[in-house]
């Protein structure tokens, strides 16, 4: 583990500032810790500071300091993107593998759940789930139903790996030792497919953390429970461009756009060492 | 202890190979019949063409393919009607493979000595740590190998020879009555091979155990099978006792085959494929 | 197959000298297994060179390091595996490390047209996704220099070679058998015709009137470019019948080389001897005995003379000094202190 990081980062320059990238934005989520402030506070501070020594971000017309309240609201973004990309994670792990090493019709009954959430319009979904539920859809809910609606792609590509490993031979050995299905999954084959877990995790979350700031911006979230779309969608309710608090939307933006840059160039760096061939060109290898 | 151990009744296998627009039927197994009997162990041995559906011969009576038509049985059971549970674990105890390929019959992002454990514990009765390892040892020593010598390797560690031999060693560990061993000493050396062929020997005369013997190598199928069979294009061409047959072989096929097995030359003899 | 098809740099220039020299070398696989450093001496001290235009055939015992040794020509070495002292030198480029640190992009080009490599049992090292067609244009349609169609029809007359047909093309590889998948790759490995080929058990899972037809293929390309190939099998009867010289290995060393017949005639190793005494023949029914004690272990090997636990001739000072590797006849060397008596022993 230690020395694929350490080739990763000597050959991959991505990998270096998907790395850095990424770091900032983890390091400010941390610092919600240590935040003078409390969350939800409004008017501890004065309003509509522009940048300067006692405010680093300003501060908003609600009396919040930007800084320490961006801090929070990554955090909470970041918990989100992390839940979902867990529990799809799960989903078509688990899916995915089983699909492939069983083959024959419970790979088509799976496969055929999955090709209809791949399908499904996830947006009017949850906005619809928004309107039933109002106010009892609480973050993990969403992240539950975002998870729900986001596995199936990632289903399919662990499933054409293990349709893969279900013709080697060793899974025959495997299964004349007497091992389970679940530990021939977990076990087997499981390690072959953990590579692209990783990079599609990230993807994952990418997508799921874009689909909650549309949400929030839009305010088809809890919007008082603080996130980055959230700020944004405050900020759109205090006209914040019309009154010159650029701030307010900027950086909340900048962050997040941050964020997705760093994830991005963290997952195709991945992906680039997941693919035996380009790695081995980097690391000097060759071709077989 | 009478009856069949195996009993294959014109079993044929159909594979349909191609995309949806240009399928193509591939005959592998054309009504091949053949029978073990459980009071009278033996080496058995198929041989032939390459192509000609002894693998898939083998994962038919391992049960890993059902055939297109016909029925094998194993112990009266049909091998069709096999489902998951009780019945197929008992059916795993009593019939193991050993696999063409030394390199690609283990995970190579596993240890080995996982899938001697794994047997013992599973079929052997093996309950704790040190059974499984004196298990494991046991069926290693019966193959010229030691625990020692592979305990924390991965396969990518070992020779081809070394990792055959383990493969058969975990095959033993299970205390099975037949041993389907596909090509098992294609990837060692003469005398290792005859070592291995000649533990076969034992196994059939001191555990009474039933081992199909799927081989290319003639001279070791003349030396340790009881019977034989040749297959050609998914038939059997010919089939009766071994030393009979490749002695003498009928079939055409058969004596190509005969002909062209690689002998160190006589003196004065030129090569076949000299410069 | 069309003059087009062949590789202007694979041209022989004169067929002498070797193309790969391989000189006092020594690679071992260094393990660290909870903190204690394990080293398997695989392949410890081994010369011998590889001439233009001939096959020279590779043979010995299971786990000798005979994979380890064309691994290591190839270039094909993975982590633990290190170079830890000697010399590779090939004639189509420059270095006495072989294709080992050499920088990729100069790999990429002579691999396939220059060096080619099967692999021991590289029957599963085709992509289980992709077709076998794919693969074929993949790996060899850059270095063909032909158009689609061009490159189909020399790619469906290559397999014919090795008697399969062209509709291999369209299966994936576990549609097809064990003999069907090596064919592929002894295929995919030929088509370039390169230079010099290494082929690791190519021909393990093949039938015996396949096989011949693969050897005839081999030695008819090896021909028709003055080429070299570096052969390994365990198949005394297809070093008889193919190869021009063979060298023996025992745990990690080279001990004995000549021209095939006279390896066969006139074995000077006990090992060698061995070897060929225990070979297995149709209406013989003798019973054949693996060699006596345990195999060596390359971790740790016998003092002296390698061979020594095993070797029904040795002397007290096998077991004390390395014989040395000695030219008892024109291309004959021998690694024995009693191969007089060897030779002379019926
Ligand atoms: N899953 C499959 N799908 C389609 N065709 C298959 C499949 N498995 C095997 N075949 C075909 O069935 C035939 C017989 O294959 P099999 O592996 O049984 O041969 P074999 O006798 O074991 O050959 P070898 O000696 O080369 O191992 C081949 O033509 C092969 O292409
Ligand atoms: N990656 C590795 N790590 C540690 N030891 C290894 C590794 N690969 C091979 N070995 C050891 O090196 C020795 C030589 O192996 P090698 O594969 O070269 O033998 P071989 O002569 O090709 O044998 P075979 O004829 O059985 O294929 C063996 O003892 C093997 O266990
Ligand atoms: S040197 Fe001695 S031990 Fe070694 S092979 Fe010769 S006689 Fe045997
Ligand atoms: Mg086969
Ligand atoms: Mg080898």
């Amino acid at each position: 583990m230690f020395v694929v990081l350490r080739d990763l980062l000597r050959y991959n320059s991505e990998f270096l500032a998907g790395i850095l990238m990424t770091g900032v934005v983890v390091a400010m989520a941390l610092l919600s810790f240590v935040s003078p402030y409390p969350p939800l506070d409004q008017f501890v501070a004065p309003m509509d500071v522009p940048p300067s020594a006692a405010h680093w971000f300003g501060t908003t017309s609600r009396g919040q300091d930007l800084f320490w309240l961006l801090t929070y609201s990554i955090r909470n973004t970041l918990a989100f993107g992390l839940l979902v990309a867990i529990l799809s994670r799960i989903l078509s792990l688990s899916i995915g593998l089983l699909a492939g090493y069983r083959g024959g019709w419970v790979d088509r009954v799976l496969m055929s759940i999955n090709d209809t959430f791949i399908v499904i319009p996830l947006f009017p979904i949850l906005v619809l789930f928004y309107f039933v539920m109002r106010d009892n859809m609480s973050w993990v809910m969403l992240a539950v139903l975002t998870a729900l609606l986001g596995w199936s792609y990632d289903a399919r590509l662990i499933r054409s790996v293990a349709l893969s490993l279900r013709h080697r031979e060793f899974t025959q050995t495997a299964v004349f030792s007497g091992m389970r299905t679940h530990e021939i999954l977990s076990r087997e084959h499981l390690p072959f497919v953990l590579p692209i877990v990783f990079s599609t995790s990230l993807n994952n979350m990418n997508w799921s953390i874009g689909l909650e700031v549309t949400l929030a911006v839009l305010g088809f979230t809890d919007i008082n429970r603080p996130s980055v779309g959230g700020m944004i969608y405050w900020a759109n309710q205090h006209s914040a461009v019309v009154a010159g608090v650029w701030w307010w939307i900027a950086f909340p933006v900048g962050l997040v756009v941050m964020l997705f840059i760093g994830l991005y160039l963290l997952a195709i760096s991945m992906n680039e060492y997941i693919d035996p061939r380009s790695r081995l060109e980097r690391g000097g290898g060759r071709k077989e | 202890m009478t009856g069949a151990l195996l009993e294959l009744d014109s079993v044929s296998k159909t594979f349909t190979r191609g995309g949806l627009f240009s399928r193509t039927q591939v005959e592998a197994v054309i009504d091949v019949s053949f029978r073990l009997e459980m009071a009278k162990p033996e080496i058995f041995s198929i041989i032939g063409e390459s192509g000609s559906g002894k693998s898939t011969l083998a994962r038919i009576i391992l049960a890993l393919q059902a055939p297109t038509r016909g029925t094998a049985r194993f112990k009266g059971r049909d091998l069709a009607g096999l489902r998951d549970g009780a019945d197929r674990h008992a059916f795993m105890a009593a019939v193991q493979p050993v696999f063409q390929n030394p390199f690609e019959a283990f995970n190579p992002l596993k240890r080995l000595d996982r899938y001697l454990y794994a047997t013992c514990r599973r079929f052997a009765g093996a309950k704790d740590e040190a059974a499984m390892q004196a298990g494991a040892d046991k069926a290693l020593r019966q193959v010229g190998l030691s625990l020692a010598e592979v305990k924390g390797r991965y396969p990518h560690e070992l020779s081809g020879g070394q990792l055959q031999r383990v493969a058969i060693a975990r095959a033993l560990a299970s205390g099975p009555s037949l041993l389907i061993a596909d090509e098992p000493v294609s990837m060692v050396d003469a005398s290792l091979r005859a070592s291995i062929v000649n533990l076969f020997r034992k196994l059939r005369d001191e555990l009474g155990l039933s081992i199909i013997y799927i081989t290319h190598d003639l001279a070791t199928a003349y030396s340790i099978s009881d019977r034989i069979i040749i297959m050609q294009k998914g038939r059997v061409v010919e089939s009766g006792d071994a030393r009979t047959i490749l002695a003498d072989p009928k079939h055409p096929y058969s004596k190509t085959l005969k002909e062209s097995v690689l002998e160190p030359l006589a003196p004065g003899e030129r090569p076949l494929f000299a410069r | 197959m069309s003059a087009a098809m062949r590789n202007p740099a694979a041209k022989p220039e004169a067929a002498q000298g070797p193309v790969v020299a391989v000189r006092d070398l020594r690679a071992w696989y260094r393990l660290r297994l909870f903190g204690v450093d394990r080293e398997v001496k695989a392949v410890d001290g081994i010369t011998f060179e590889v001439r233009k235009d001939e096959i020279y055939g590779l043979a010995g015992e299971s786990s000798s390091g005979k994979s380890t040794l064309v691994k290591t020509i190839a270039g094909a070495m993975r982590p633990p595996l290190e170079i830890v002292g000697g010399e590779i030198q090939f004639s189509f480029m420059d270095g006495t490390m072989g294709l080992n640190r050499a920088p990729a992009d100069l790999v990429e080009r002579v691999r396939w047209r220059h060096l080619s490599y099967v692999m021991q049992g590289s029957m599963s090292v085709l992509n289980p996704v992709r077709r076998i067609g794919t693969s074929f244009f993949d790996f060899a349609f850059r270095h063909m220099g032909l158009d689609n169609a061009g490159f189909e029809a020399a790619v469906v007359a290559h397999l014919a070679r090795v008697n399969l047909p062209a509709s291999v093309l369209k299966a994936y590889p576990h549609e097809l058998s064990g003999g069907m998948r090596q064919r592929v790759t002894i295929a995919l490995a030929t088509i370039c015709r390169p230079q010099f080929i290494i082929a690791d058990e190519p021909t393990t899972a093949l039938d015996v009137v396949v096989q011949k037809d693969v050897l005839a293929m081999f030695r008819s390309i090896q021909r028709e470019m003055a080429s070299s190939v570096l052969f390994v099998t365990h198949d005394m009867g297809v070093h008889a019948h193919l190869t021009d010289r063979l060298g023996i290995m025992y745990a990690g060393r080279l001990v004995e080389e000549a021209r095939t017949p006279d390896v066969f005639a006139r074995p000077r190793h006990p090992y060698t001897r061995h070897l060929i005494h225990s070979l297995p023949r149709i209406g013989d029914d003798r019973p054949r005995i693996g060699l006596e004690g345990t195999p060596p272990s390359l971790a740790n090997p016998p003092s002296g003379c390698r061979f020594h636990p095993r070797c029904v001739f040795a002397t007290e000072r096998c077991r004390v000094e390395v014989p040395p590797m000695e030219q008892v006849a024109p291309d004959h060397r021998v690694a024995c202190f009693e191969k007089d008596r060897v030779e002379a022993t019926p």
